[in-house]
C-alpha cells in the first residue's frame, strides 16, 4: 500500500444548510467517493496542476463568451460592436480582454500539459485514449482561436483570416472548393464572420465539451499517472494525498492564481481593437497568425521559399502532417516500461518536437 | 541641463531603478519585519523550552542573513546608482536636504549588518539570553532604517509646506525636521511597518515549507501556523493605514485614484488605480492561499507554493510602489520639482521658477551637451523663425536639419526621457502613431500653455523651452515616429529645414 503522508482536512461540523441538502442530495456519499480518490505525491506533482488550470480558463471563455454575445452582432456589424463593446459598454473592455487573453492563457497551459503528460509517460497504456481526447481537445482549441480571431473583423484579424485560410486552399483539386466553403464565397467577408462565428459559438463548443467529458472521465477513471522515476520506486515508498479536500484545494489555489495573472494581463494590457478592416486597402506589414500557429505558418514560409510554388507549400503540409501522426501514436510505439529503448527514443522525439515548436515560434517573429 | 541624459533603450531609466526596487523592498522590509521576526519565535522558543524551534530558527536565521545582508545590501546601493543616473535633480535636492539623515541611516545599516552576522554565527556558542539580545538590538536598528528612509521616501511625495517656503533659497536644511515628519510620515512608517511583519510571515513560510511534513509534521504544523499570523495585521490594518496615508495626500494628486476608480467601468481608468486594484487583488490571494494551502494543510504545504506565496507577494510589492511613485506625478518632489527634473518653485535670484526662465531663456542655453557648430545652427535657426511663420520654402532643402534634430532631440532627452521611451515602455512612437506634424505641435503647445483644464496637467510636466525649442522637439517627434514623412504641411508654410549652403 502507498503510504498517505497526509491526512485529510478537518472538517467543521455540518451545518444545517448542509445537513438539509445532504438528505436530500446524497452529498455525503458523493464526498466519500472524492475522498477515496488519491493524487499521488512526489518531487513532479506541480504538473497535475496544469489540466484543472486549462479547465479554468475554459471556463472563464465560456462565461466571459457568453457575456460578449450579449452585445456581439456577427455580419456587416461585427466590427462596430466589437468597438461598442470595447468602448462605450461599461466594463466591456474587461469582458473582451478577459476574454482574448484566456483563451491564449489556455493554449499556453494546454502545451504545458501535453508536455508534461508525454514526458511523465502518462500517454502509456491505459491512458491512450486520455492522449489522444487531449489531442483533439487542443485542436479544437486552437479551432476556437482561429475561428474567434476574425470575429473581430479588425484590420489585422481581416488579413490574417486571409492569409491563413490561403493555406488550405492551395490544396490542388480539393483547396478552392474547401476555402470557399469556409470563407462562404472566394473572399473573406461577413459570410465567412457569419461562418466563423456559428462554428465558434455552436459547433465547437458542441464537439468540445462532450470530448472534455470524456477526457475528464478517463481521467477519473485511470487516475493520475506517475513519472517513470517515481513508478520505479517500491509502492511502500510512494506517497498520496486525498483528491478531496487536499488536492482541490491546492487546485483551486493554483485556479486563483491563474485568476491573478489574467486579472493582471487584462487590467495592465488590454486587448487592443485596431481600425476597421478594408478589404480594398493592401495587407499591413508583418501579417501573421497568432502565436500558437507560428509554428506551421514559418514551416510553410520556410519550404516556400527552398521550394518556391505549390511543391514547397504541398511538403511543408506533408511534413507537418506526419510530424502530427508521429505524435498521435507514440502511445503505441512506447507502450508500457518494459522496452526501455523505445521509452528513450520516444523521450527524443518529446525534446525535438519542444525544441521545433520553441525554435519556429522565434524564427517566425523574428522574421517578420 | 546640469547633468547628462541617461537613455536606456526600450524599457527606459524609470524601470531600471524599478526592477532592482522591486526587489529591493521586498527584501528590506523582510529585514526589518524578519528581525522582530527572529528574536520573537527564539523567545516564545526558550519560554516553551521547545528544542525542534531552536534547531530549525538557525536555518531561517542563514537564510535571512543571506538574503537581507547580500542581496539586501547590493540592491540597495544599485538603487543609488540608478536613481542618480535617472534622476540627478532630484537626487541632488535629496542629498542636500538629508546628507544627515543618510549619516544616521548607514550608522544603523552598520549596527544592523554587525549585529545579523553576530546573531547567525554566535548560536550556541554564547549564553541563550546574550543571543536574545543581539536578535533584539538587530530589530531595533533594522527598524530605525525604516524609520529614517520612511522620512526621506515620504518627502519626495508631500515635502510639506514648511519645506516649501524656503525651496530653492539655498535655507532648505533648516527645515530638516519638518521636511522629515512631513505630512505622510507617520501613515507611510505604519503601513510599511504592517507590511514588514507581513513579508516576515511570508519568506517564514518559504523557509518553513523546506520541513519535511512526514518527519517534522508537529514542528511544520506549529511554525507554518504561527508564521501565517504574521499575515494578519497587515491585512486587517492597511486599509485603514491606507486612508489615513491618502488623507495627507495632497488633492491634486489623490482624485487621480478617485478619477480612476469613477471611471474603471469604461476602461479609461488610470494606472495608478489599475496597479492598486493588483495589490488588492493580489494580496486577498496571498491571505486566501496561505489559509487553506498552508494554514489548513501545513504538513503538506510544499516549496512550489510558498514560491507562489513570494511571487504574489512580489506582485503586490511591487504593484503598490508602482502606484506609490505614480500618486507623485508629475512630480520627483512634490510640488518642487517636476519628474523631469525642472524646479517649478523659484530659485535663487531673479525670484523666478526654472519654467519661467528656460520659456524666456531656453531650455539649452546652459546646455553642457551641445557642440559650438550646433549653437551656431541654432541661432540661424532662431534669426530665420520670424514667429513661426516662414519660410521662403524655395531656399530650404526638403530635409530637417540635423543639427535642429540634435536640438530637438536634446529637448526630448532633457525633459521626456525620464518618463518615456521611444519605442517601447510609454513608447513615444506609439503616442505619435496617429499625429501629423500639425497635431504634434498642437498637443506640445498644450503642454507648453499648462492650462488649469489641461488633461495633461494631472501627471505630465510643463514642457519648457522657447518657441524655436519647442519647434525643434516637434520636429524631432515627427521624425520618431514618421520618419519625416509629414514633415512639411502644406499651410501654413511652418518648415524649419537645412538651409541649402
Amino acid at each position: 500500500m502507498p503510504k498517505s503522508s497526509s491526512r485529510a482536512l478537518e472538517s467543521p461540523p455540518p451545518s444545517k444548510v448542509w445537513t438539509f441538502l445532504d438528505e436530500r442530495l446524497g452529498l455525503s456519499e458523493i464526498l466519500e467517493i472524492a475522498r477515496h480518490k488519491r493524487v499521488p505525491q512526489h518531487t513532479q506533482s506541480f504538473w497535475y496542476y496544469w489540466g484543472g488550470i486549462s479547465l479554468f480558463f475554459f471556463l472563464i471563455q465560456a462565461i466571459s463568451g457568453v457575456l460578449l454575445l450579449v452585445y456581439y452582432r456577427p455580419g456587416v456589424d461585427a466590427f462596430d460592436s466589437v468597438r461598442r463593446i470595447t468602448y462605450d459598454i461599461d466594463f466591456g473592455w474587461l469582458i473582451r480582454s478577459a476574454h482574448s487573453w484566456s483563451a491564449n492563457l489556455m493554449i499556453v497551459a494546454v502545451f504545458v500539459h501535453m508536455f508534461s503528460v508525454f514526458f511523465m509517460k502518462a500517454y502509456r497504456a491505459p491512458r491512450e485514449f486520455g492522449w489522444w481526447s487531449g489531442l483533439v481537445l487542443l485542436g479544437l482549441a486552437m479551432t476556437f482561436g482561429f475561428s474567434g480571431y476574425l470575429l473581430p473583423m479588425d484590420e489585422l484579424a481581416y488579413f490574417a483570416t486571409k492569409v491563413g485560410l490561403d493555406i488550405p486552399t492551395s490544396i490542388p483539386v480539393i483547396g478552392p472548393i474547401m476555402g470557399d466553403l469556409i470563407r462562404g464565397g472566394p473572399d473573406v467577408n461577413e459570410n465567412t464572420i457569419q461562418r466563423f462565428f456559428a462554428l465558434h459559438v455552436v459547433i465547437l463548443p458542441a464537439l468540445f465539451v462532450p470530448v472534455l467529458m470524456f477526457h475528464l472521465f478517463l481521467v477519473q477513471k485511470h487516475g493520475n499517472a506517475v513519472p517513470p522515476s517515481e513508478e520505479a520506486k517500491p509502492e511502500s515508498e510512494r506517497s498520496s494525498i486525498p483528491f478531496f479536500p487536499n488536492f482541490f484545494a491546492k487546485d483551486l489555489a493554483m485556479w486563483l492564481i491563474a485568476l491573478n495573472v489574467l486579472a493582471l494581463l487584462a487590467s495592465l494590457y488590454p486587448w487592443d481593437l485596431g481600425p476597421q478592416a478594408d478589404p480594398l486597402a493592401p495587407a499591413p506589414q508583418g501579417i501573421h497568425p497568432e502565436w500558437y500557429f507560428m509554428v506551421p505558418f514559418q514551416v510553410l514560409k520556410v519550404f516556400g521559399n527552398w521550394f518556391p510554388g505549390l511543391t514547397g507549400e504541398i511538403m511543408g503540409m506533408a511534413l507537418f502532417t506526419l510530424g502530427g501522426l508521429i505524435w498521435a501514436v507514440i502511445p503505441l510505439y512506447d507502450m508500457n516500461n518494459k522496452n526501455a529503448a523505445r521509452a528513450r527514443t520516444a523521450t527524443w522525439i518529446g525534446f525535438v518536437v519542444l525544441a521545433t515548436v520553441i525554435v519556429f515560434t522565434i524564427w517566425g517573429y523574428s522574421a517578420l | 541641463m546640469n547633468y547628462p541624459a541617461w537613455d536606456v533603450p526600450h524599457i527606459g531609466s524609470g524601470w531600471v531603478i524599478g526592477s532592482i526596487a522591486i526587489f529591493h523592498v521586498m527584501i528590506s522590509h523582510f529585514a526589518v519585519g524578519g528581525g522582530l521576526y527572529l528574536p520573537m519565535a527564539e523567545s516564545r522558543a526558550l519560554k516553551k523550552g521547545r528544542k525542534d524551534w531552536l534547531e530549525f530558527l538557525p536555518n531561517h536565521a542563514k537564510f535571512f542573513l543571506i538574503l537581507t545582508g547580500v542581496y539586501g545590501a547590493v540592491s540597495g546601493v544599485g538603487i543609488w546608482f540608478a536613481i542618480g543616473l535617472a534622476s540627478p535633480e532630484g537626487t541632488s535636492t535629496l542629498i542636500h536636504n538629508f546628507v544627515f539623515g543618510w549619516a544616521i541611516e548607514w550608522v544603523f545599516f552598520i549596527i544592523e549588518l554587525s549585529t545579523a552576522a553576530v546573531y547567525y554565527y554566535t548560536w550556541n556558542r554564547i549564553p541563550e539570553r546574550l543571543h536574545l539580545k543581539v536578535g533584539w538590538l538587530y530589530a531595533g536598528a533594522s527598524f530605525f532604517t525604516l524609520f529614517i528612509i520612511n522620512g526621506i521616501l515620504t518627502f519626495m511625495l508631500t515635502p510639506g509646506a514648511a519645506w516649501l517656503e524656503v525651496a530653492g533659497s539655498g535655507q532648505e536644511a533648516s527645515r530638516f525636521f519638518q521636511a522629515f515628519f512631513n505630512p505622510t510620515y507617520w501613515p507611510s512608517l505604519f503601513l510599511r511597518t504592517l507590511v514588514c511583519v507581513s513579508l516576515a510571515g511570508l519568506w517564514a513560510l518559504v523557509t518553513a515549507s523546506r520541513l519535511d511534513g512526514n518527519k517534522q509534521g508537529a514542528l511544520k504544523t506549529e511554525v507554518i501556523r504561527w508564521s501565517f499570523g504574521w499575515l494578519l495585521p497587515a491585512f486587517f490594518l492597511m486599509p485603514i493605514c491606507f486612508l489615513w496615508y491618502l488623507y495627507q495626500v495632497p488633492e491634486s494628486q489623490s482624485q487621480l485614484l478617485g478619477l480612476g476608480i469613477s471611471t474603471i467601468g469604461s476602461g479609461t481608468f488610470t494606472q495608478v488605480t489599475r496597479t492598486a486594484l493588483i495589490t488588492v487583488m493580489t494580496s486577498a490571494t496571498i491571505l486566501c492561499i496561505a489559509y487553506f494551502v498552508a494554514y489548513r494543510n501545513p504538513r503538506e504545504f510544499g516549496f512550489g507554493y510558498a514560491v507562489c506565496l513570494l511571487v504574489l507577494g512580489l506582485a503586490a510589492t511591487g504593484s503598490t510602489e508602482k502606484a506609490r511613485e505614480m500618486l507623485r506625478k508629475p512630480y520627483v518632489v512634490g510640488e518642487h520639482m517636476y519628474s523631469n527634473g525642472i524646479r517649478k518653485t523659484p530659485v535663487g535670484e531673479p525670484h523666478i521658477s526654472e519654467v519661467e526662465k528656460f520659456n524666456s531663456e531656453g531650455y539649452l542655453t546652459q546646455s553642457l551637451w551641445a557642440t559650438e557648430e550646433e549653437r551656431v545652427a541654432w541661432a540661424e535657426f532662431d534669426h530665420a523663425w520670424n514667429g513661426g511663420v516662414q519660410l521662403a520654402s524655395e531656399t530650404l532643402g526638403p530635409q530637417v536639419a540635423p543639427e535642429t534634430l540634435r536640438r530637438g532631440e536634446l529637448m526630448f532627452q532633457g525633459q521626456c526621457l525620464a518618463c518615456h521611451t521611444r519605442d517601447a515602455y510609454r513608447s513615444m512612437k506609439n503616442f505619435l502613431r496617429d499625429r501629423d506634424l500639425t497635431s504634434i505641435r498642437n498637443m506640445l503647445g498644450m503642454l507648453h500653455d499648462y492650462k488649469e483644464d489641461s488633461p495633461y496637467r494631472a501627471f505630465m510636466p510643463p514642457l519648457v523651452g522657447t518657441e524655436t525649442e519647442r519647434e525643434a522637439l516637434a520636429l524631432y517627434l515627427n521624425e520618431m515616429a514618421h520618419g519625416g514623412e509629414q514633415a512639411q504641411p502644406a499651410e501654413p508654410v511652418h518648415q524649419v529645414a537645412r538651409t541649402n549652403n
